[in-house]
């Protein structure tokens, strides 16, 4: 009989190495006399911003109502017209009745704004969203004219995927920078796409491509026996298995993608790599905002191995 | 109804030149049920296949009730919507469950509603004896009762001809009797019947004809009394020989 073995321990050990990593690093930092600042990082996601309120005119401060941290202020000028402002009660700088000169800064308003780090969190979101679309569209069609019968649409489709996974994707992206931007006169952020969603259907193709084929043919031969065309037959019988097959390298590719986006960087795309390392030009502490910055791209992955997962276990139900 | 005319198969991989399919004539009448028989590589699946165009033969003619398989202006879709096939290893649908697995060309090729579909489903899946099973996957299957799925399967297309390749081959044996006493109702009902088999007991109980394959050649065409008890060609009293 196969005895169970308590895990527990293992797992303590298991942190006993991260914490003793982690001391290994902070030891090392400290050699080189680094100063943590931790405490230095929040405003770089987000912040309260100022928006100063200034009188437009020479007026005097005819009404004045503060109400629950916020005052309203009216001020009328020689020929009774009335300007209203809200500003923070505390940046208040005037009191019933005095006299505004044109441009004199009332008091300010704060609300808070998101910092660099989350601007570049959202770029790289939204980048990754529409290159991994329109990379899975390109890798669908692209993957099926593989397996076409028509030799141009195998030999144009396969020269395509050669190519692009023969070169360096920061290659790519060099390139389509200057042939988009210069020649098409299109934005940088059309030509980081353009690269990133080529780049990724070039391997969706070959993932897509595998696995058809590993769908057995007596598959399609069932189907097209039925009477179905052989669109048909790849649309409700080879694809939805196929689909099921290559899930986990799919989302290896996406997870790739979203990694690979911080390479747009160099194109002047303000994504999350390039967010963080204009914030360590201004905080001077690199550690730990490129600590964030990765924990932010793990942010988005871990999440979407978990939906892969998920998914996969879903299908498997017909098993 | 069905018609064969010098129907030749070439296989060439890569200089090597099977004719699997040498120079076969035949007809099946309505109702008919022919037995193809045969050793192993001698070009019954082959055959079978070039009847609903899986196979592209390279000369020779095969109709059924007139429409011509290789003539360009057929459409192979319809063509194969009157051909039922069953194959050895069932090649059920594995992402769809039994009732979905009978649906799905009902409502892609025949264009029938859900309804309709379901309702003819359930009455064939009635027939063969799984109706229990409908809601669930193959995989909960055994290989008999996978079998007879396949069989309604194709029966939901309502059929002029049913081909069978071995469909017992791949069945634990006290699972054949089942797929059996489904064929042989089906012969009973009057279907059109082509069966790659080597149950000979079904070849003689149910096959009105026999047709003995060998390299490819079709070399006894005979009632199954005539085949079994009196067979002329030597390769076909070998192949007796060692089967009974
Ligand atoms: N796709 C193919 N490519 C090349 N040769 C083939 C192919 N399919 C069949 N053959 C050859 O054609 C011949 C006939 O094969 P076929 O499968 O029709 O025989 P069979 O009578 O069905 O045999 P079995 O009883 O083993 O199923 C064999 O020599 C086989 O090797
Ligand atoms: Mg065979």
């Amino acid at each position: 009989m196969k005895q169970k073995k308590a895990q527990w321990p293992w797992h303590v050990l298991t942190v006993l190495v991260l914490v003793g990593l982690a001391g290994a690093l902070y030891y090392a930092t400290s050699l080189m006399s680094y100063e943590w600042r931790w405490n230095r990082v929040p405003q770089y996601f987000a912040y309260q911003a100022e928006e100063t309120q200034r009188a437009t005119d020479i007026s005097t401060v005819s009404e004045l109502v503060r109400q629950g941290g916020s005052a309203q202020v009216t001020l009328r000028n020689d020929a009774g017209d009335e300007q209203h402002l809200t500003v923070d009660e505390n940046s208040l700088q005037f009191a019933q009745g005095d006299d505004v000169a044109e441009g004199d800064v009332v008091g300010v308003t704060r609300h808070w704004a998101a910092g660099p780090l989350l601007w570049g969190l959202w770029t790289t979101l939204w980048l990754s969203l529409v290159s991994g679309v329109l990379g899975l569209l390109i890798g669908l069609a692209t993957g099926l004219c593989r397996l076409s019968s028509n030799p141009t649409l195998r030999d144009l489709s396969t020269i395509y995927v050669e190519l692009v996974r023969g070169t360096p994707l920061l290659v790519q992206i060099f390139i389509f920078y200057f042939f988009i931007g210069t020649v098409m006169n299109l934005s940088r952020e059309f030509a980081g796409i353009a690269a990133l969603s080529l780049f990724t259907g070039a391997y969706v193709a070959e993932i897509i491509r595998s696995g058809v084929q590993s769908i057995a043919r007596g598959q399609n031969e069932a189907a097209r026996s039925l009477g179905l065309s052989a669109g048909q037959s790849m649309r409700h019988v080879v694809l939805p298995q196929a689909f099921k097959r290559v899930l986990p390298p799919l989302a290896g590719q996406f997870i790739s993608l979203v990694k690979d986006t911080s390479l747009v960087s160099v194109i002047a795309i303000t994504e999350l790599l390039k967010s963080g390392r204009e914030v360590i030009t201004t905080s001077f502490s690199p550690f730990e905002i490129l600590f964030c910055v990765a924990g932010l791209y793990l942010l988005i992955n871990l999440p979407l191995s978990k939906i892969a997962s998920r998914l996969e276990r879903r299908l498997a139900q017909s098993d | 109804m069905i018609e064969v005319r010098d129907l030749v198969k070439v296989f060439d991989t890569r200089g090597q030149v099977v004719r699997a399919v040498d120079n076969v004539s035949t007809n099946v009448a309505k109702g008919e049920v022919l037995v193809v028989l045969g050793p192993s590589g001698s070009g019954k699946s082959t055959f079978l296949r070039c009847l609903n165009g899986l196979e592209e033969f390279d000369s020779g003619s095969v109709s059924i009730d007139g429409l011509q398989l290789a003539d360009p202006k057929t459409d192979i879709n319809a063509y194969r919507r009157e051909v039922g096939m069953v194959f050895q290893h069932f090649n059920l649908f594995p992402h769809m469950t039994v009732l979905e697995n009978l649906c799905l060309a009902q409502k892609v090729v025949r264009k029938r509603g859900q309804k309709d579909s379901e309702a003819k489903a359930m009455a064939l899946l009635e027939k063969v004896g799984i109706a229990q099973k409908a809601r669930e996957y193959p995989s909960r299957l055994s290989g008999g009762q996978q079998q007879r799925v396949a069989i309604a399967r194709a029966l939901a297309m309502d059929p002029k001809v049913m081909l069978f390749d071995e469909p017992t081959s791949a069945l634990d044996p006290e699972m054949v009797g089942e797929v059996l006493d489904v064929m042989k109702n089906l012969a009973v009902e009057g279907m059109t019947m082509v069966c790659v088999t080597h149950e000979m007991g079904f070849a003689r109980e149910v096959a009105d004809r026999v047709l003995f394959f060998d390299h490819g050649k079709l070399l006894e065409d005979a009632s199954p009394t005539e085949f079994f008890n009196a067979p002329k060609d030597p390769r076909a009293q070998a192949f007796l020989r060692q089967v009974l």
